[in-house]
């Protein structure tokens, strides 16, 4: 579609001024690099508010459209996190992954939003955009976590050269990322908990075809995520799994998140658009 | 006015030399004081630190100042001029600014990009301006050193790394822990280096400082000279879980901490992560401990390879910071040349204005009979005219690329528009000044 397209080059844009920033470790350009993603997020901020008025909800019923959401409260998570802590060295990676799945609506034909009774319904809206954000926070957490790993294997390794001079602290980035998780797991619940009441309201909504079946992969592999984060969380306060477990944890956490995102979306979900 | 650099530094002067020329003693405001009754300049600022003494002036007569500022250097320090002589280094115009700004970067300095000397220069500017020994030029120019070398310390890494073990060692811990606040601290052991480490630490505002070692007086002579806790040595493996940093600095022959007691001690912390810095030799610490999640173990080696690192790593960064120099000292010259076309920019103005008004003096008897808004209009009319004819004239000798060429343009200027030198304001700064119309009058 024409304004992801858009979308998508202004998130290079600025992707490459955050690549740029972090190499050059260049103060000018890094405050380039926040401008740009300001304007590519107001952009999509746009979009997404004209495709809301065109269907009448919040535009999120299928994978692609579920993935211009995911990019933009991704975008604004990250700069949220960026503008309160002035840490920018995450930015190259998060717009890498902004990037690529913006890509997909980018490059699909059209979102075909279905305008339908079911989605209507609060209890959708409640589900899809707390499993949104909880997606939002464990990519941050992700990040994060890949980031602790680069950083840590240097100062163990006692080579102390390019991810070192760029990278914040290894207890920054750990703090954050069990924050991260936590907030992402807080609406991961949330979204999980309303999704099944959505389901379970959908036989008496009178809409056909609408039953959701608990062995769709899509409902599965969420559920294997719930199941990774609250280890994650429980190994942090139980066994002391901080720091590099953790991160790890963090980094295969949100690989689930996104096979969940991107191939379970389009090849092997049964009742589950998104 | 011409500015004038003579000055020794660590590249130039042996020690000795070095520290019988350090103002810092007998206190630079009376050297600044001194130096001003030689009369030979009308600024002055005095840099000395114990790698450097350098003395920039603004004055008229370059040759006669040079002989002042030595004759005063020798006088003032009762070195005799012959000794003196072939240690001191003299630059003058864009050589002389280049210097300064090279040094306030830190690129002149033994350990290239350390970053003291900037405050040092900041401190030696403040002296001589709160004594009013500065003036245009001078201010110019070492505000504008300053900025250069935040300019090349923000834009370039050559500040960058530690260059000592001890302030590696602190970098490394903030790069675990981030903010040290609120950490502990555990020296075991009451060498020296443990020591300069453990005040490298408290500069960072760690919470607690714990010190024990083999001899409890040493523990405690050295927890009272630097402020921490003495603790008796068998309570060790209590003070290890609770400690963030550990530095080992004794003189065992043996490792006294063994990999087992670490691995202990990481349970009993719940896998907080322990940062040891062992500076003993023989080491203190087995290196298999290192391999333990969560503890980041660096031996005194592994810190100076850290540091041979950051110092070859400042070298390739100079590169930049030499390009940041030129930029910034064109910019001054740029300042100062224009600075040197404002007479000749004044005196064509007046020039201009006096036929304006002899013009419309002249026209007075037919102007008369307009009404008073025509009148008016006229005066802005004739007045936008001269200053569109000025414009151009103007830029053009603010921009000249250098005093040679300011000096033609100005002297053409002259000659074509009869300008006096009556008209020029006492103001005149140029680089180098074959055409200096006027002489400031010494303050």
């Amino acid at each position: 579609m024409f304004m992801n397209a858009i979308l998508l080059l202004l998130y290079i844009a600025a992707g490459v001024a955050y690549a740029v920033q972090f190499a050059r470790r260049s103060f000018a350009v890094s405050r380039t690099a926040t401008v740009l993603l300001v304007l590519a997020a107001i952009a999509h901020t746009f979009v997404i508010g004209m495709e809301t008025m065109r269907v009448g909800h919040v535009p999120s019923a299928t994978a692609t459209s579920a993935i211009v959401m995911f990019v933009w409260l991704l975008a604004l998570s990250y700069l949220y996190v960026e503008l309160t802590t002035g840490e920018r060295s995450m930015g190259v990676f998060i717009l890498l992954l902004l990037i690529a799945l913006q890509t997909i609506p980018a490059f699909s034909a059209g979102l075909n939003e279905p305008r339908s009774a079911i989605l209507e319904s609060p209890w959708f809206a409640v589900h899809v955009s707390s499993l949104l954000f909880a997606y939002a926070s464990f990519a941050l957490a992700g990040v994060l976590g890949i980031t602790y790993v680069l950083q840590f294997k240097e100062i163990k390794a006692k080579a102390l050269g390019f991810f070192y001079e760029r990278l914040p602290s290894l207890n920054m980035l750990d703090e954050m990322n069990l924050r991260a998780v936590k907030i992402g797991w807080l609406f991961l619940t949330a979204g999980l908990i309303s999704g099944g009441i959505w389901a379970s309201q959908l036989p008496s909504s009178g809409v056909p075809n609408a039953s959701m079946s608990m062995a769709d992969p899509k409902i599965f592999v969420a559920l294997l995520c719930w199941a990774v984060y609250s280890f994650e969380l429980y190994a942090q306060r139980a066994i002391g799994w901080r720091g590099r477990r953790a991160a790890w944890l963090s980094a295969v956490g949100f690989a689930i998140v996104l096979l969940n995102f991107v191939p379970v979306s389009y090849f092997f979900t049964t009742s589950h658009n998104f | 006015m011409q500015l004038l650099l003579v000055g020794v530094s660590h590249r130039t002067a042996p020690i000795e030399l070095r520290e019988r020329l350090d103002f810092s003693a007998r206190g630079v405001d009376r050297a600044l004081t001194a130096l001003s009754g030689s009369g030979a300049h009308h600024e002055a600022t005095i840099v000395s630190t114990c790698n450097r003494v350098e003395l920039y002036v603004g004055c008229d007569d370059v040759d006669a100042a040079r002989l002042a500022i030595q004759r005063f250097l020798s006088e003032f320090h009762g070195i005799p001029g012959d000794q003196l002589g072939p240690h001191l280094y003299s630059k003058t115009g864009p050589e002389a600014v280049t210097h300064l700004y090279r040094v306030a970067a830190g690129l002149d300095s033994l350990v290239m990009g350390e970053p003291q000397i900037l405050g040092q220069v900041k401190d030696a500017f403040g002296v001589a301006s709160q004594l009013g020994c500065t003036g245009p030029l001078l201010n110019k120019l070492f505000h504008s050193a300053f900025a250069a070398g935040k300019r090349v310390r923000s834009e370039t890494g050559l500040a960058e790394g530690a260059v000592s073990v001890s302030y590696a060692a602190v970098e490394l811990a903030r790069k675990i822990f981030g903010n040290l606040a609120g950490r502990t601290v555990l020296v075991v052991g009451a060498g020296e280096m443990g020591k300069l480490t453990a005040i490298h630490m408290q500069s960072q505002g760690i919470d607690r400082l714990i010190i024990t070692s083999r001899t409890a007086a040493h523990a405690t002579a050295l927890a009272q000279s630097i402020g921490g806790s003495a603790m008796p040595w068998d309570a060790l493996n209590r003070a290890l879980v609770e400690a963030d940093i550990l530095i080992t600095a004794t003189g065992a022959s043996a490792p006294i901490i063994s990999r087992a007691l670490v691995g202990q001690t990481m349970k009993a912390r719940r896998q907080r992560p322990l940062f040891i810095i062992d500076i003993a030799v023989p080491r203190d610490v087995d290196a298999s401990a290192g391999d333990l999640e969560q503890v980041f173990l660096y031996n005194v080696d592994d810190l100076q390879a850290v540091v041979q690192e950051n110092i070859s790593k400042r070298g390739s960064e100079a590169a930049d910071a030499e390009k940041i120099i030129t930029q910034e000292v064109a910019r001054f010259i740029g300042w100062l040349n224009s600075r040197g076309a404002v007479p000749t920019i004044v005196a064509l103005r007046h020039r201009f204005e006096a036929i304006r008004q002899s013009e419309l003096r002249r026209l007075e008897p037919k102007l008369a009979s307009l009404p008073p808004e025509a009148r008016a209009r006229v005066d802005e009319i004739t007045r936008l005219i001269m200053e569109k004819l000025l414009i151009n004239p103007t830029e053009q000798l603010k921009s000249a690329p250098d005093p040679d060429t300011v000096a033609a343009y100005s002297d053409a200027l002259r000659r074509l528009f009869g300008l006096s030198g009556d008209e020029t304001p006492d103001e005149t700064l140029t680089t180098a000044g074959p055409t200096r119309t006027a002489k400031k009058p010494a303050p």
